[in-house]
């Protein structure tokens, strides 16, 4: 009986492989004719779609147990009939824990680079054919040697010709004034922010460049103990010649040099440096923004009209879009908060994402959020660069246990962001939303198990 | 109390004296190379009389009824012997003597039960596997190698010798498993005496209580302990061996005792020396060679930062067999190991270089035991330990080392250092950690009559530790905390042998204690507005109790079912208390330990003797349902960036399973063991269940013996032996659904190796070399899939062996 399931299974497939295949051909190679009529009209927008999802380890919602991934066509994945099970039929990307995923702009390719474990730092390249097939290409190549192997890294928006990754390490540095062994005499002068930044070339698999640079805060900032404690989400500038780096400022307490909690948040930091060369590196402070920039597993700052707009964490006013324009300085006279345009508290962006026309959807959670299975409880919102306006997305249904943290994938096309939803351990859905009519499209289903969740689509 | 007790014994003294037709039967029991056997029971069967064998294997059984007797004689790992002998007026004085012969020469596990009257008490109904060590002491055996193929007990290590253990038994792994040398926690004696470390020549037995652990051995183990016996003979030898091997792998123990016979004084050494260079091949996906823009090349590597070294000793004066003690020892016990650390958790393509870890302890012992104290069977036996243990890790290089043991390059061909400075991400270290132990275990036990025993243990063991690490300041260094920990566990039993002897059952009742305090230096601004540095002192103190019982009922003198079942406990440790700052986890002081509710249920068929044939079987099921397990809760957006997370208890587990082991001997020339274990371990979260991955949960060990008498030369002895261990496949991801792919990534596959080994005894019996082939095909084995184990390996080794001088 399973047999024959089988058979049949693998024989959809590759029949369905087959016809997106051609249908998926990109844009400049004219598509052979296809005898399936209805194809005709799609050709020109037709995208795979690939859901990712997170299993459970050990507990519900931690993503650890293996990160799924299943491709569909655009077609498929705005279609409510549909069904899509990666945890059953899908493709384990080789991460030991939640991989990081990113996809070439057209959607038929998907990077990865293992987090964690024996090959944590590889990185793969995969052709997209549809269902579970990944096809890798390209050698293997690891940036493990320069930024460890859980590496924080990201696609940046050059025409998916190249990846970055991050690393700090830290170091306190003590005064100990001339007596090694008496500690009553010593002074806590600075904590070293060593960070390491590796450029790698996603077409030819093999690293570009790497520096490392210690990254100093102003003197002020560096005598109360401040310092860059992790770092993130590497975003060009529109020139094409800096790269911004997200930052996480930590705090120890100058007198005992122990870590300090409740401590005054200071203004949003971002690293600047020259690409691609990666050197000079420089701070910049926002004025308007408080709190991290380094985001968590999703792209956390996007290029639109000549200028970088940047989400920020950890906000004591709640979460800001920043705004750093082509001097490659913050523009305080943006003022984008998310509390104020949603008239909620404690907004924090947990993944966002952009469309080419300004509007943008936020995956956000705030005080109302209910207390989940995994944490609080996560909502979407249709954003408004420009205008700096932002609604709660109310045509997506949000269940307590319906969670955002760990969301990493979104996929533009068009004015057209698809979002997956689906709280933890229940099915959901695909849902596409019309950035221009907020018009919001529900899509396939998605289906789960226990204690999973879904984390995008790419 | 004491006076009601001695009423007792007088009476029950002079209502057997009153029958006044008692004879008395001596003797001496000796091994197959009339060396004397001390400690063996000789029982007459059906009077309950029983005796141990003294140092010289002399024993006398007074008052004997007259009459027909059956005397068994009996022996861990010999065979038993009886005569049937009768007492009568002519026949008053009886004099008769036994020869053991040694059975089951291959690595077997022998139950308790033939060892002695009083341990076949105080064991039977337990889940427990004694493992004896004399014949694998003389071969190029580790004693981890001998725990390992011991049914239900599995050993993953993650490397060759001296490479970090963990243990798991019956699928309860880490903090569940509590391991002791003589009693006394292993942790007292620090990482340079341990089971990598100590000969399996210092070594007498090792008992292994899975799930259910008695009363004299308590503490707070979840899944059961481990037990390490080391030789506590009161006769005069001398034994020295040396082996070595692939690897460059050389191991060599020197064992001694000396007791002047007039005055009982005693003088007893061991000493240890280990190296190896554990320069062994490895290959698969991460050992490459990076070149140019990254480029991989897969190579096969030779481990080239993984040496082991470790040295130690025991030496002890005192009086054994003396009026006021069986044994009276004090002394001194000190060890010291060096492990370089080739790899993390996992073997990436960034092996490490000059990384290693160096550990020393020093203690003095001091052993008291006496039998029938103040009055008969009243026993009272104290061991304890005190003295100071370091540990430090050493990273400081920051140069990139490739698999081919030498520099790495960098995408542009130059050598390079890491970002972080040293070969483990995290940064350099030179951490030290020092700790004043100390550990106490005393056992009074008092024997009503053959019938009832009770028994009063208490174990004390405590922890002050100190951290520091010389690449930080002093000022860093004067805030760290320091953590110091007290336990003490008490416990009751009452043993009861009833029916005759059919029945045997053991109830018990443990009380466990722990305080910990954790100091942690911060500033204070005093009343003249000075900074002052004062100690913050948090304390906990944690009172628990549990229970359990052991039960074991002959149903006919071939078939005895065994059942046991506790309530265990673990209590948390200091970490899961009062976190850890690097981690940024912080106190929770109302953590409640980890529980389970341990039962195994069991038979034993056999010995059955057919002709020359001689087979044993025996199984045990069990289930162990774990409640408040302790752990880390999960990052959320909330607690990403806090210094919020906590230990909590947070979920339940369960492993069920069956052991089965068959021993079979011909004409003890021919042995065969074979034993089988399978268990599904499951843990709970949120009303979610899963099975844990990365655990090998269906294991297999057989193991042949051949033995040729007379070869060569008359009365030498040759032994053949072969040895398989069998790991089935295992994935170190959670099982996934049924048409997905990718998860070959995650799977450890099947395991099979097999080892060949023989053992030549030379006619004085002085003399045994013996030569060990491990893994003959080289096959691959690992422990995760990531991390290889020694391919094949081939040891020679010298033993010398005198008993008398």
């Amino acid at each position: 009986m399973k047999r024959t399931f089988l058979n049949f299974k693998t024989l959809a497939t590759a029949v369905l492989t087959v016809g997106l295949m051609i249908a998926c051909s990109s844009d400049d190679i004219t598509p052979t004719p296809d005898t399936e009529g209805e194809a005709e009209e799609e050709l020109e927008e037709s995208r795979w779609i690939t859901v990712a999802a997170a299993k459970m380890g050990d507990n519900p919602g931690d993503g650890n147990g293996g990160t799924l991934i299943y491709a569909v066509s655009s077609e498929d994945a705005k279609d409510p009939t549909v069904s899509i099970e990666p945890f059953e039929n899908g493709f384990i990307a080789p991460s030991n824990r939640t991989a990081r995923l990113q996809s070439s702009e057209d959607g038929n390719t998907i990077f990865n680079i293992s987090y964690a474990g024996d090959t944590g730092g590889n990185y793969t390249k995969y052709i997209v054919e549809g269902g579970q097939t990944f096809t890798p290409s390209g050698s293997e190549v690891s940036i493990a040697p320069y930024v460890g192997s859980a590496p924080r890294w990201i696609k940046l928006f050059d025409g998916d010709q190249t990846g970055a990754a991050v690393y700090v390490s830290t170091e306190h540095e003590i005064d100990d004034n001339g007596t090694p062994d008496d500690a009553t005499d010593d002074t806590y002068v600075r904590t070293d922010a060593n960070i390491g930044v590796v450029t790698l070339d996603l077409v030819n698999s093999s690293i570009k460049e790497f520096q490392e640079h210690s990254v100093a805060l102003s003197a002020e900032e560096e005598a109360n103990g401040y310092y860059i404690s992790r770092i993130d989400m590497p975003v060009l500038n529109a020139a094409g010649d800096k790269l911004y780096i997200g930052a996480r400022l930590s705090k120890v307490d100058p007198a005992t040099v122990e870590r300090d909690s409740d401590y005054e948040i200071l203004g949003s930091k971002t690293i600047v440096l020259d690409y691609p060369s990666l050197l000079n590196p420089t701070v910049i402070t926002s004025t308007v923004g408080y709190g991290n920039t380094n985001g968590y597993r999703s792209i956390n700052a996007f290029l639109y009209g000549g200028s970088v707009y940047q989400a920020n964490q950890s906000d004591p006013e709640g979460s800001h879009i920043l705004k750093i324009d082509a001097d490659n300085e913050y523009d305080d006279s943006y003022v984008f908060n998310l509390d104020d345009a949603l008239g909620v508290e404690e907004a924090y962006i947990l993944a966002w994402r952009p469309a080419g026309n300004g509007k943008a959807v936020i995956a956000y959670r705030h005080a109302g959020s209910a207390e989940g299975v995994a944490g609080a409880q996560g909502f979407f919102a249709l954003a408004d660069l420009n205008a700096k306006t932002a609604q709660k997305i109310d045509a997506i249904p949000y269940d307590t246990d319906f969670y955002l943290f760990q969301y990493q994938g979104f996929v533009v096309e068009g004015t057209e962001i698809y979002v997956t939803q689906a709280p933890v351990g229940q099915n959901g859905n695909i849902y596409v939303i019309d950035t221009e009519t907020g018009a919001v499209t529900k899509g396939a289903e998605l289906v789960n198990v226990e204690g999973s969740h879904f984390i995008g689509v790419f | 109390m004491k006076n009601l007790f001695t009423a007792f014994l007088l009476l029950i003294c002079l209502s057997v004296q009153g029958q006044e037709v008692l004879g008395t039967i001596s003797g001496k029991v000796v091994d197959a190379s009339k060396n004397p056997l001390p400690y063996a029971s000789v029982l007459v069967e059906g009077v309950k009389l029983g005796v141990l064998t003294d140092d010289n294997g002399l024993y006398t059984i007074n008052n004997v009824p007259f009459g027909k007797h059956r005397v068994v004689v009996s022996f861990i790992g010999y065979g038993k012997r009886s005569k049937t002998i009768e007492v009568n007026k002519r026949a008053r004085e009886i004099k008769m003597d036994f020869v053991l012969e040694e059975t089951a020469e291959y690595l077997d596990e022998v139950t308790v039960s033939g060892k002695s009257k009083e341990t076949e008490l105080e064991t039977k109904g337990f889940a427990l596997r004694a493992v004896k060590t004399k014949e694998a002491s003389l071969r190029n055996i580790q004693t981890n190698e001998l725990l390992n193929t011991t049914v239900g007990v599995k050993i993953r290590q993650n490397g060759g010798l001296g490479s970090d253990v963990s243990y798991s038994l019956n699928g309860l792994s880490g903090n569940s498993v509590r391991i002791f040398i003589d009693g006394i926690p292993i942790s007292t004696y620090g990482s340079s005496f341990n089971l990598n470390s100590i000969p399996p020549s210092m070594i007498k037995n090792i008992e292994v209580y899975k799930g259910v652990v008695p009363g004299h051995l308590a503490d707070d183990a979840l899944g059961g302990a481990i037990n390490i016996v080391l030789h506590k003979d009161a006769k005069t030898n001398f034994n020295a061996s040396v082996s070595y091997g692939s690897f460059n792998t050389l191991q060599t123990s020197i064992n001694g005792l000396y007791r002047f016979k007039q005055s009982g004084f005693t003088v007893k050494a061991s000493l240890f020396h280990n190296y190896s260079d554990n320069n062994y091949k490895v290959s698969g996906r991460s050992v490459v060679v990076t070149g140019l823009g990254g480029v991989q090349t897969p190579i096969t590597a030779k481990r080239f930062n993984d040496a082991y070294r470790s040295t130690g000793g025991m030496a002890q004066i005192g009086y054994t067999d003396v009026k006021w003690a069986d044994q009276f020892l004090i002394g001194f016990t000190g060890s010291d190991d060096y492990k370089e650390v080739q790899h993390g958790a996992f073997m990436t393509i960034t092996p490490y270089k000059d990384r290693f870890v160096e550990s020393d302890a020093m203690l003095t012992n001091l052993t008291y035991q006496k039998k029938d104290l103040f009055a008969k069977g009243l026993d009272l036996n104290v061991h304890g330990l005190y003295g100071k243990r370091n540990r430090m890790v050493s990273d400081t290089v920051a140069w990139a080392y490739s698999w081919n043991g030498e520099r790495a390059i960098d995408f542009r061909g130059d050598e390079y250092e890491y970002s972080w400075g040293s070969q483990q991400e995290g940064g350099p270290t030179l951490t030290k950690i020092n700790r004043n132990v100390a550990s106490i275990r005393t056992g009074l036990s008092y024997a009503l009559n053959d019938h009832h025993k009770v028994l009063l243990n208490h174990v004390y063991s405590g922890i002050d530790r100190e951290d520091s690490d010389a690449l930080r300041s002093v000022l860093e260094n004067t805030f760290q905390a320091t953590r110091n920990l007290d336990k003490n566990i008490y416990s009751l039993t009452y043993e009861l042998m009833a029916l005759e002897d059919k029945l045997k059952a053991s109830l018990f009742g443990k009380h466990y204690q722990q305080k910990t305090i954790s100091i942690d230096p911060a500033i204070e601004t005093d009343s003249n507005g000075n900074d002052i540095i004062v100690d913050e002192i948090v304390s906990s103190n944690k009172k628990y109790d549990g229970y359990g019982f052991a039960f074991s009922y002959a149903i006919i003198p071939n078939i005895t079912l065994l059942t046991s079942a506790e309530k265990a406990i673990r209590l948390p440790n200091e970490t899961e208390i009062f976190g850890d700052d690097g981690d940024n986890v912080v106190a929770n002081s109302s953590i409640d330990p980890e529980s389970s509710n341990n039962y195994n249920l069991g038979f034993r068929f056999g010995m059955f003797k057919i002709k020359k044939h001689d087979f044993t079987v025996s199984t045990n099921v069990f289930t162990r349902n774990i409640k408040d397990r302790i752990g880390l809760p999960i990052e959320t957006s909330l607690n990403v960036d806090d210094e919020l997370i906590l230990y909590v208890n947070q979920g339940s587990g369960t492993s069920k399973g069956i052991d089965a082991q068959l021993n079979y001997t011909y004409n003890n020339n021919f042995a065969l063991n074979f034993n089988v274990s399978r268990f599904d371990l499951k843990i709970v979260n949120r009303d979610i269940e899963i099975d844990v991955p990365n655990t090998p949960f269906f294991t297999m060990n057989g193991s042949l013996r051949y033995s040729f008498k007379d070869l060569i030369q008359k009365n030498a002895r040759l032994n053949l032996f072969y040895t398989m261990y069998f790991t089935d496949e295992f994935s170190f991801l959670t099982s996934q659904g049924s048409n997905t792919i990718g998860d070959d990534f995650f799977k450890v596959p099947q395991q099979l190796a097999q080892d060949f080994g023989l053992s030549y005894a030379f006619p004085s019996n002085k003399f045994v070399m013996s030569f060990d082939i491990k893994n003959i095909f080289d096959e691959p084995v690992y422990d995760n899939l990531s991390i290889q184990k020694p391919g094949r390996a081939f040891y020679l080794k010298l033993n010398y062996r005198i008993n008398n001088f």
